[in-house]
């Protein structure tokens, strides 16, 4: 009887670790410790960085910061325990497959882009020593202008020491932007000379408003804690091009656009029907007139 | 038509017509305050249903975003219908000389003018701010079926009025001339100034008779155009149900249905309220079941062409709103309509034993419940399935039904109609005396003589 209970357990044990292993993201054994191919080098982790934040960051957020999509599951931050629990080998099989909402990248990504990422994610596993250290981004401050007969846009950028000074901003890319409904257009990037300033052509062929307006927005890059300048609207670009949305022959219920034979039919009709009452109560006057006669 | 030679006979059959058909004025009894009692009563009742209206806004009616016309709108375009019946009868008829209607005209102009005057009331219960009705004529868009419909409404009330009018001056002469003392002052002072000092001579008749031809022809196109442009609010949309080309058509034939009811179930009122089995005949009630059969069935031939074709290929959206009158919930509603409304009748009708007085006015009194409901069925289901598949709205958006408020003021506008003809039969006479004692063949001479007083 006690057996045959024991049995019984069992059973149920099996069942259920069966329905939590389903639930877990299983990577087969012989991919687990396949060995990551590519060097484990500052170059490789930048790399991968470069990469991430292409592909990976839009869901998974900033490294260490926490601030990934609210999906279900959620995207898990490169530096958190889920993440840094896999080897090389299960990284790499997870970023490759996907499951649910994670993508699989195998179609997208090459392998040895794939494996540059597992570097990256390697570099926040807390056993290792880190290659790329980031500092925290640094306060600067960046003013722009723009000649609208040149296109040029002029950049200055400065950022306070540790002492408090005052310096240039130099050799530090500078992005230029322009403004469209839903988000910046990136058009180009530029580097600051010593004096901290640069400047960049727009090219001739910026589609802006109706009348050629264009708003150009500068910024720096994620190293840096600085207000984007958005510019004053300048007339450097073509103009858009406004499709008619109203096609000919549409009747359009308002007075600009009433047709003409549609406005002379209503008025002649009304007008004619009137008219012939007028003629009708003239009549009646004429009676009248013929009465008191 | 014989003429009478003898003065002698003339003058006793001209005096014997006009105090028939005077009864109607002189008449003034119990039964006659206790009406205008009951719709005086149900005109307040509607008043004060509108004040509240006014007041708290369309709020209080059952309408909602998706069913924005209700039972105002479908009363709206019942009134209308009801109102082309003046030009059926007291003109393509008379133009076509078919002698039998030419009583029946004065009561088809009735008719017309109360519903037609209601159907632009019914307009401004409709509204949220009526406060705004100017607004209309001030930025109306001339491209707009609801400016044209404004228009031609307005247009074909004046014609109603002048053709009741015209045909009414020489009755007003007469009644000026032989009545006198059985009425109160204000009413003979009115016939006076009414009657622009008839005489009588061939040239006033004249005057007369070319007047009322420019009307009868002038209404023909305005009377077709009224309910064309009053299906065109429908028709100009892109809404299964209404976006139909036959939709002008359709809506003329089921009008000359419900006036012709309506026509009927008036003239046997008459006929009994006021004695006048001798001016309102077997005979007519017979030829009125033969339009009524008539116009019946070339409704019914647009109403198969309306839900037969479209039926037939059940485009998607099409299909969704025919289900739902044909099995779903509108399914009695517009089964009974067809059915009770209209094959029955015209069926009942071919039978001349159908065709008498009463079971014509009772089977009118079906076809003209049976035509308010079409108009229901004609603006409401559409309505309740939007454009759009919409997610979470008030379940009351879904389902149209009217308020307490809303039936008030539908039971106002009946009321109110029958209060005008209740009017006018009480002002004017019921039928065109003159022409009647003409066609009797009393000379016109007659007419303007002041008869002895005894
Ligand atoms: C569309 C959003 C999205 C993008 C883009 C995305 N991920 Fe994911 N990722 C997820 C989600 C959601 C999960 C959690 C899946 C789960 O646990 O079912 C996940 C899980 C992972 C895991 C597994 C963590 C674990 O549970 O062990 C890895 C590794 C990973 N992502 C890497 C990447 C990399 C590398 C990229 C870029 C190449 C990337 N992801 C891009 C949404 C995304």
């Amino acid at each position: 009887m006690i057996k045959k209970l024991n049995l019984l357990v069992v059973a149920v044990l099996i069942l259920s670790a069966q329905q939590v292993i389903s639930q877990e993201w299983l990577v087969p054994a012989d991919k687990q410790n396949v060995k990551n191919p590519s060097e484990f080098n500052l170059e490789n982790v930048k790399k991968g960085k470069e990469i991430y934040i292409r592909e990976c960051k839009s869901c998974h957020g900033d490294a260490g910061k926490h601030n990934g999509l609210a999906l279900v599951p959620p995207p898990p931050d490169v530096t958190s325990k889920i993440m840094q629990d896999n080897t090389d080998g299960e990284l790499f099989y997870k970023m490759s497959t996907g499951k649910g909402v994670m993508p699989k990248f195998d179609v997208i990504l090459s392998e040895s882009d794939r494996w540059f990422l597992v570097n990256y994610i390697k570099n926040y596993n807390p056993e290792i020593t880190p290659l790329l250290v980031e500092a925290p981004p640094v306060k600067a401050n960046l003013t722009a202008s723009i000649d609208g007969s040149t296109r040029v846009v002029t950049v200055s950028a400065g950022f306070q020491n540790k002492k408090g000074e005052k310096e240039n901003l130099t050799e530090t890319p500078v992005n230029i932007c322009v403004e469209r409904a839903f988000g910046d257009l990136p058009v180009g990037q530029v580097l600051t000379d010593d004096k901290g300033t640069a400047s960049f052509k727009l090219p001739e062929n910026v589609i802006g408003d109706e009348e050629g307006f264009v708003k150009v927005v500068v910024s720096l890059g994620e190293d840096f804690e600085a207000k984007k300048v958005t510019l004053e609207k300048a007339k450097i670009g073509i103009p858009k091009e406004t499709p008619q949305l109203i096609r000919k022959g549409v009747i359009w219920s308002t007075n600009e656009n009433i047709p003409l034979w549609m406005l002379l039919s209503y008025l002649g009709a009304i007008g004619g029907a009137w008219l012939t009452i007028l003629y009708v109560v003239i009549q009646i006057v004429k009676i009248k007139k013929l009465s008191a006669k | 038509m014989n003429k009478i030679e003898s003065p002698e006979e003339s003058r006793k059959l001209l005096d014997k017509i006009v105090f028939d058909l005077t009864r109607s004025i002189v008449k003034k009894d119990e039964l006659t305050r206790f009406w205008f009692f009951i719709l005086i009563m149900f005109i307040g009742v509607g008043l004060w249903g509108w004040g509240i209206q006014i007041k708290n806004g369309l709020g209080v009616t059952g309408m909602r975003d998706y069913v924005s016309w209700g039972m105002y709108i479908a009363n709206f375009v019942f009134f209308v219908a009801v109102s082309l019946v003046g030009f059926l009868i007291s003109s393509t008829l008379h133009l076509l000389n078919v002698s039998w209607s030419k009583p029946i005209s004065r009561v088809a102009e009735q008719v017309a003018i109360a519903a037609v005057a209601l159907a632009g009331i019914i307009i401004v219960n409709d509204m949220g701010r009526p406060d705004r009705l100017l607004n209309v004529f001030i930025h109306g868009r001339f491209a707009s079926p609801i400016l044209w419909d404004v228009s031609v409404v307005m247009t074909y009330l004046t014609i109603s009025v002048l053709l009741f009018y015209l045909p009414l001056i020489p009755d007003l002469a007469i009644l000026r001339n032989r009545m006198g003392d059985e009425l109160p002052k204000w009413k003979m002072k009115m016939y006076s100034i009414l009657s622009l000092g008839w005489k009588g001579d061939a040239k006033q008749y004249k005057i007369i008779y070319h007047a009322m031809r420019v009307l009868m022809i002038l209404i023909i196109p305005v009377g077709l155009s009224i309910h064309t442009v009053t299906s065109w609010l429908f028709a100009a949309t892109l809404r299964a149900g209404w976006d139909s080309t036959i939709m002008g058509p359709y809506f003329v034939a089921g009008a000359f249905v419900a006036g012709v009811a309506a026509v009927v179930i008036l003239m046997y009122a008459y006929r009994l309220r006021y004695g006048l089995k001798d001016y309102f005949e077997d005979i007519h009630f017979s030829q009125m079941g033969k339009l009524l059969v008539f116009v019946g069935l070339l409704y019914l031939y647009f109403n198969v062409n309306e839900f037969l074709v479209p039926g037939y290929k059940m485009r998607a959206a099409e299909g969704v709103h025919l289900l739902n009158i044909f099995t779903g919930s509108y399914a009695a509603m517009f089964w009974s309509v067809q059915i009770l409304g209209l094959i029955l009748p015209i069926i009942l009708l071919l039978f001349k034993f159908f065709r008498k007085p009463l079971s014509v006015t009772l089977i009118s009194i079906v076809v003209l419940i049976g035509a308010w409901f079409k108009r229901f069925i004609i603006v409401i289901p559409t309505l309740e399935h939007p454009f759009l598949p919409v997610q979470n709205v008030p379940a009351d958006f879904h389902h149209y039904a009217p308020t307490s408020i809303e039936i008030m003021i539908t039971l106002f506008s009946f009321m109110a109609a029958l209060l005008i003809i209740t009017i006018l039969a009480k002002l004017f006479p019921v039928i065109t005396i003159w022409e009647y004692a003409e066609e009797k063949g009393i000379d016109k001479k007659y007419f303007s003589e002041q008869p002895k007083k005894s």
